[in-house]
Parts: C-alpha cells; structure tokens; sequence
C-alpha cells in the first residue's frame, strides 16, 4: 500500500532573536494510506498539533521548516510550495478539522456561508448550488433540520453541533485527507464517541485518509489502523493498533496505558506518568524520556536511541525494551 | 429586542433628563446673580431689580423653577436668552447645522479613513507607512485641538492662502451663485476645522481598530479558515475585519463627548457658528438660559449617541440577540 | 526603572523646576518694559522665547504659565481623587438602596461630558480664580475615579482576606480602611496621574477660549489666545506655549503608564 501523505524528516524550529532556536518538532517521519486512520497520540506539548499545522503549512509567524523536511502529497511536496501555491491543497486535497469547535467557527458569519465559502474556495459554484451542497453537508454529518441550521449563528449551536459543522466544512473540499486535532477534546464524552463515530462512517464511505491527533489513547482504540507516540519532538513508537495495544513496547507508551481509566476494571491508583514534558528547548540529551522513564539506564542519558523496527511494522526508539517482548 | 429597546430608550431619556436637571439645579443653588448678562456694569435702581427679577422669574423657590423649567421643556421652550432676547431653541436651531455637519464629517471620517488606517497598520505592521501613521496619530493625540488648529491656519490660511482661515461661508459670495459654487465655498470654509478635529481625534479608532484586529488576526477562527484555503482577501475582510468591528462599535458611545470637547474647542479656533462657538460666547456673556439650553442639547446627543452604539452592537454581534 | 517612567520623570521634573525657579532666572511676566520697539521680537538672548505684543517676556510668562497650570491640575486631581476615592469606597461597601442610588448617581454624572457642566457652571458664577478653579475642576473629575475605586472595593470585599478579616470580627469601617481602601487606590492613583493630562488640557482650552484664569495673568491657554493675531508674524507666540502643553500632557501620560506596569500589571 502506498501512502497518499507521506511525512519526511519533519523539523519545525523557531528561532527567537538573541536566543538559541527552539526546536519542538525533530526528525518526525510517517505516512498515511488511502482510507488508513492513523493515529498521532502523546501528552500535550509533544509537537503532535505543530506536526498536523505544518502538513497544511499553517505554522504560526517565526515558525521555519527544515531544510531536509518533506511533506509528499500526490507527488508533490508541499514544503516547498509558497503562500499561494499552498492553496489549493487546503480543505480540497487535505482537510483539517480542529479542537476547539467553540472559536473555530468565525462568530458573526452564519454556518452555511462558512460552509459555502469552502465549497467556493475551491470550484467556482454559484450560491444557490454552493447552499444546498451545504445543506446536504450538514444531514451528511448529522444535523436535524439542515435546512434550518445552514441559516444558524456558531453561538447558537451546541458544541457538538458545531464540531458536525466542523466537519462539514471540512467535507466540503472533497479532501483526500483529512486532519482531525483533538477532534473530541472540548466536548462531553457522550459527544464525543458520537463525533468519532461519524469521523470512522465518513472515512469509511468516502475512502478518506485520517491523520486523527488526540493524547487520549482510549479514543484511538478500535478506530486507528495504525498509532504513533510522540513524545518531546520525536515519535517513539510506531505500530497497528492491534500490535501496540496488545503489546507497548515503549516505557512511555505503556506510561500512557497506564494513565486510561477503565471503567470495567478494579478501583485502584491510577498509574500515570511522573512529572510532565518539559518545554521545547529544555529538553534532555539522549532519549529525551529518560529522566521520567522507569527503566532508565546509562545508555539512555548518553544517547538517543534510534527508531528500529523489530517486525515488519512495530517500530521503537529505546535502548531498554525495543526487540525484547516483556 | 423591542423590549429592550423600549426600556434601553426610557433609560436614555431618563439620564437626559436627570443630567440637565442636574444643571438647572446647580445653576440655582451656586453664587452668582442670574442676571449679571442683563444688569452687566449698568446702574440700576432697586424698583428696575425687582421688576427685572420678577420678570426673569429669578427669585423664585428652586422647586417652582425647576417644574417650570421642566414643564417648559417638555413643550419644547427652554427659556429665552438673556443676551439676544429670543427663544434658545430657536438660536439653538440656527447653530445646530454647522456642528452636525462639522461633527458628522469627523465621524465619518473616522469610521472610513480611520478604521481602514487601523486595519492597514495591524496587518503591516513592520513597514515604515505604518511607523509614520502612528507617529502622526500620536502627535495628534499629544497636541490640543486648538494648536493644531492655529498651525493649520498658520501654514495654510495665513502662509499659503490655500483656505480660508475661519467662517462658515464668504460673505462676499453672491447671493445668486450657482449650487456648485456654493458647494465649493462650503468645502473650502470646512477643510480646515475638519482636518483639525480628524487629526485630533483620529488616533483614537486607528488605535482601538488596531488592537482589535490584532487580537482577530491570530484567531483560531482564522486558521480554521485558512485550512479551508480561504483567499487572502476574503481572509482579511470577512474573518479578520469584520470580527474586529464589534469592540470598535461600542467607542461609538466614547466617541461623542469628546467630539462635543473637540467641537467646543475647534469651533472657536474657526469662528464656526455652531453649538461650540454658542456655548462659549454664552458662557462669557453669562447668559445663563443660552449656556443651560446648548449643555441639554449637547447632553441628548451623548446620549442619543450612545443609545445609537448599543442598537449599532446588537447589529453586528450576532450573539447578543440571545442575550 | 523604565525608560517611561524615566522620560515621564525627567519631561515633567523639567516643568516643575521652571515653575519653582522661573521668577529667578526670568523677568516680571507682567512687565511691559518696552510698547515702542520691544513687542514681538523674536528669540534672542536676552528674550529666549522672544517677546509677546506688549513686549512682555514669553520665557518668563511660559514659565508663569507653567505654575498656574500645573498648580491647577495638580489642585484639580487632588481634590477629584479624594472626592471619588471617599465615594467610590462608600458605594462599593454600602448595601442595599443607598449603594444603588450612589450607583446611580455616579453613572449619570458619568454620563454628563465635564465641559458642558464647567461651562454651566463658569455661567452661573462668572470667571474664576485659580483656587476655584481647581476646585471646581476637581468638583467634575471625581465621579471617574469613584467609579474605579467602586468596582475595585466590590472585587476585594469578595476576596479571602478581606473575609478573614471579617470573620476575626473587625468592624466594617476598619476593613474598609486598612484592607480594602490601598487595594483600592492602586487604580485611583494611576486614574488620577493620567487625569493630570485632561485637567491640563482642560484649564488650557477654557483660557483659550477666554473662559479661564483672566488676563494678564499668565496661562498657558491664555498665551494662545492671545498669539491667533500674531501667528504669522510670530509664530513662536504659539509654539512656546503649545509645546509646553505637549511636554506636560506627555510626561503625566508617560508616569500614568508606567505606574499602571507598576501597580496594575496585566492591564493595557
């Protein structure tokens, strides 16, 4: 299977005037097939949002790419596109949705014309065409009375809704691909697995590759082919869910196991991580998990550990556990 | 929304009506004969004082003067002027035109050229135009409105003799001239006191647009639309501007009293026959009727302004509606 | 220390050192030495800022200025942020009807642009001296601050350490005084220094238009007026004087924004 996104060598740094560059984004490479969900999973502060941002050249100011950093997409890398050339890529090649569905919809525009104006970005459709393709967005993501709702101000939806539209105006492009940043994060947990379910039906039915960005591993299971753990700038492990779920082989990883409650499982303490990820620029020599990682020994301090595959697929980058099925 | 625009309304008329109440009050209770204007320096027997004073009303108890006066003003009739002897609301009505005109341009101005250098400098704000913007802005907001109105005048009225340096209109023009060149005489008397209240005042919505549009301009919003490919153009008008339009429109209320300052001030610079120049001969000539008169009017359209920005606030935030 | 504040200190230092040293180093601003030849020369050494129509001394009359105007303002806030902060501080601790109606009260005397009220009131009492005058302009400077020490009383009765200070039973006054009123005063303080600014400008307008402190007596606003006839041939009539406003607005403009990083950080 060949990817449709494949991500190379990826490495955003900022470089603040007078001071040593920040580098929150090293070395991340990775790839996403036709219909495959891959899943980009780490603690918040990992880099897995500036990875989403930089797939769509949408980087904050002061942001720069590396020089090696490559972002092939139907045989063009984006990283060397401009401003303008970028453009077309946007919502009609690769779609993005993000976190926080409550500032994400412009305040004072109503929702159908944020939906017709991605319909417009891209093929010159006229309005009436635009607004019932918009329509026919909002029933495709579930939304009673689209035909009421198109005409509805962002404020007066709930945040559930609002992420539906969301992912309507990310529909609306017809994307190939489609970016999903801590979808879920901001809403209820009974909306939320609505709102994953209906990322799993679209990816499904209209055989769309999704990048899904969370922290939360609970909500990849089941859904992902395929997981990668980001930790401080750089994946540490990279495997199919079954394999990862079945088998961690990262000390953060399993960390990160061990942090999902489980509702069938005995009361006990939760075990989670000590400490939390230091901020970009402060980071540790070596593997840059060692000071919180419970298996660390002289190696990890000294050097960085590099990403080795052990089968096929099952990738890990630590000097303990990688090869050694415990 | 009819409610509240019923209740916001009687709000409105009730602090018109406490705050020139207000006035006629401390007319009353302060030192200082209510008709030094009439009697000025003149000899007048005891028998003239008191039919004066009876005539003027002026010793009568503070709660008859004011039921008078209210009851007057609900009719329409806010007393005569000491010194020209006629209605203050007709005076009032002659002075009204210049200092609309002269106040309204100003708004207008600031709400097209204003607004459009705040949005321009919030999105280049690195270029030398933009540092030269803000260096004039500041010094228009460091300078009183009258010395930028003397300098103006001094370059060119008196330098250049681009324009008139004070008036309304020429009083040369004759009377049976043309629409077009009473249209440019008008342009030429306003160039100047326009210029100055614009200069003076218009570091205010450049400023205020600026940090509006730069808080909108790293909105999440804005990403979202740029994901989407949105064009640059469409970016910065429907999701950059538009959203920044909302915290500009309540400055509106903001705006008025201190145009009614800058008007005061400029108006005398120019000889302008408004409301301003009015207020301010009157206050010399201590024709207090006149001065109690022009302060209401000048009250209503604060609030009458204000009243103006919070229907104008619910237009463009769409989530007030709910409210 | 800031470089505001340094520049605040060093712009408004130098105004208030030539109100205090002015009549040393500068003649009698009302002289009149010289009706003949000696009116509206230009700058020179013996007349640094030149001479005005009465050939009286600008230098001298500029410096005169700048102890009515300052000693005005000055006046002006004092008496506004000791009026606003009395009644701000009894708005925000009263309850019930009487803190409503000073609410109220407040709000529409808000509501009423300080000019016009100055006007009425230069009207009903004739012109003025600067004593009264700077009363009368603290008299329409105070509801401002009253408003901010109001809403800053309200914040602070609802904080920790004002409850514990109730709930160790100290009387309402006391925790008004010692816990809540220097809280309070941090927004009152930076308020009024920017107030300088507006009472300045204020003082100087009304002089301008001949409603202020009555010639010869000299004003800065007053200089103005009386340079309008003269700009062209003396421009430095103007200059001197609007130059000085410039000096004196900035520097209380540049102290208030640095005591606002001071004492209020977070806030723009």
């Amino acid at each position: 299977m060949t990817d449709l996104l494949e991500v190379r060598d990826l490495r955003i740094s900022f470089a603040p005037p007078g001071a040593a560059p920040i580098v929150p984004v090293d070395d991340v490479s990775f790839g996403v097939a036709a219909g495959e969900m891959v899943a980009l999973v780490g603690e918040s502060g990992c880099g897995k949002s500036l990875t989403g941002l930089a797939i769509l050249r949408l980087l904050p100011r002061g942001a720069q790419l590396g020089p090696k950093s490559a972002i092939r997409f139907a045989g063009v890398d984006l990283a060397t596109l401009s401003e303008t050339t970028v453009r077309p890529y946007r919502g009609a090649r690769i779609a993005m949705v993000f976190q926080d569905p409550m500032s994400s919809l412009n305040p004072v525009m109503r929702v159908g014309a944020q939906i017709v104006e991605a319909i417009q970005a891209h093929a010159s459709v006229p309005f009436s065409t635009a607004r019932a393709r918009a329509i026919a967005l909002l029933a495709e993501v579930g939304i009673a009375d689209p035909a009421d709702r198109v005409d509805a101000w962002p404020h007066q939806l709930s945040g559930g809704m609002r992420q539906r539209v969301m992912l309507a105006i990310a529909l609306a492009g017809e994307p190939d691909v489609l970016i999903a940043d801590e979808p879920t994060t901001a809403l209820d947990v009974t909306v939320q697995a609505q709102i994953l379910e209906l990322l799993d039906t679209l990816r499904r039915t209209r055989q769309m590759a999704v990048l899904l960005i969370t922290h939360d591993l609970g909500i990849v299971a089941g859904r992902a082919d395929r997981v990668l753990v980001m930790y401080a700038g750089r994946i540490v492990e990279s495997a199919p869910a079954s394999t990862l779920f079945a088998a961690p082989q990262h000390p953060y990883t399993r960390g990160l196991f061990g942090s999902i409650p489980r509702l069938d499982g005995p009361v006990e303490r939760l075990a989670s991580i000590a400490g939390v990820v230091p901020p970009p620029g402060q980071w540790p020599s070596g593997c840059r998990f060692h000071p919180r990682c419970p298996l660390a020994v002289a190696a990890c301090v000294a050097t960085r550990p590099p990403l080795v595959a052990d089968t096929a697929a099952h990738a890990t980058a630590c000097w303990v556990t990688a090869g050694s099925p415990t | 929304m009819t409610h509240w625009l019923v209740r916001r309304t009687l709000d409105a008329a009730l602090s018109t009506l406490g705050g020139v109440l207000l006035l006629v009050v401390l007319v009353q209770v302060l030192p200082g004969d209510p008709l030094a204007a009439v009697i000025r320096d003149f000899p007048t027997d005891p028998a003239t004082l008191t039919a004066l004073r009876e005539r003027w009303g002026t010793d009568l108890p503070l709660g008859t003067v004011v039921a008078r006066f209210v009851g007057g003003a609900l009719r329409g009739d806010l007393g005569t002027s000491l010194a020209a002897g006629r209605p203050v609301t007709t005076v009032l009505a002659e002075r009204l035109g210049p200092t609309l005109l002269l106040g309204g341009l100003t708004l207008l101005v600031h709400f097209t050229i204003g607004l459009a250098l705040g949005l321009w400098t919030a999105l280049h704000p690195r270029t030398l135009r933009a540092r030269v913007i803000g260096g004039l802005t500041l010094v228009g907001y460091a300078l009183p409105s009258f010395v930028i109105g003397l300098i103006l005048v001094w370059l060119f009225a008196l330098t250049w003799g681009w324009f008139p340096p004070a008036g309304y209109s020429d009083p040369l023009l004759a009377s049976d001239a043309g629409l077009g060149a009473v249209l440019l005489d008008r342009v030429r008397h306003l160039a100047l006191p326009l210029t100055t209240m614009v200069l003076a005042t218009i570091a205010v919505p450049i400023r205020h647009q600026r940090a509006a549009v730069d808080e909108t301009r790293e909105a999440p919003w804005v990403v979202a639309a740029r994901a989407r490919g949105v064009s640059p153009a469409r970016l910065a008008v429907h999701h950059i501007w538009r959203p920044a339009l909302t915290p500009i429109v309540t400055l509106l209320g903001l705006w008025l009293p201190m145009l009614v300052g800058g008007a005061v001030f400029v108006e005398a610079v120019f000889a302008w026959p408004g409301i301003g120049t009015l207020i301010a001969e009157a206050t010399a000539q201590r024709d207090v009727p006149m001065v109690v008169g022009a302060g209401a009017l000048l009250i209503l359209t604060v609030q009458v302004g204000s009243l103006l920005a919070d229907l104008l606030y619910r237009v463009v935030d769409p989530a007030q509606d709910a409210a | 220390m800031t470089g505001t504040l340094r520049a605040g200190l060093v712009l408004g230092g130098g105004l208030v050192l030539l109100a205090i040293v002015g009549p040393w180093i500068a003649p009698d601003p009302l002289a009149q030495p010289d009706l003949i030849t000696g009116t509206l020369q230009s700058p020179s050494a013996t007349h640094w800022f030149g001479t005005d129509q009465y050939s009286r001394d600008v230098f001298a009359r500029l410096a005169a200025g700048a102890r009515a105007s300052l000693g005005i303002a000055v006046g002006a806030v004092v008496v506004a942020t000791l009026l606003g902060t009395l009644v701000g501080l009894i708005a925000g601790g009263a309850r019930g009807a009487a803190a409503e109606a000073l609410r109220r009260a407040i709000d529409l005397l808000l509501g009423l642009p300080r000019l016009v009220v100055l006007l009425v009131l230069l009207a009903a009492v004739g012109p003025l001296t600067p004593l009264s005058l700077a009363l009368v302009l603290g008299a329409t400077g105070w509801p401002a601050i009253a408003r901010l020490v109001r809403g800053e009383t309200l914040r602070l009765r609802e904080t920790g350490f004002v409850g514990a200070a109730r709930a160790l039973g100290a009387s309402p006054l006391r925790i008004l005084r010692r816990d809540i009123l220097p809280g309070a005063m941090a927004p009152a303080l930076v308020a009024a220094t920017l107030g300088i600014a507006d009472a300045i400008l204020l003082e100087a307008g009304l002089s301008f238009i001949g409603l202020g402190i009555q010639p010869p007596a000299p004003t800065w606003g007053g200089m103005i007026l009386e340079a309008r006839d003269h700009i062209a041939s003396a421009p430095w009539l103007l200059l001197a004087p609007g130059l000085a406003l410039v000096v004196a607005t900035t520097a209380a403009t540049l102290i208030g924004d640095a005591l606002r990083h001071r004492l209020l950080p977070g806030t723009r």
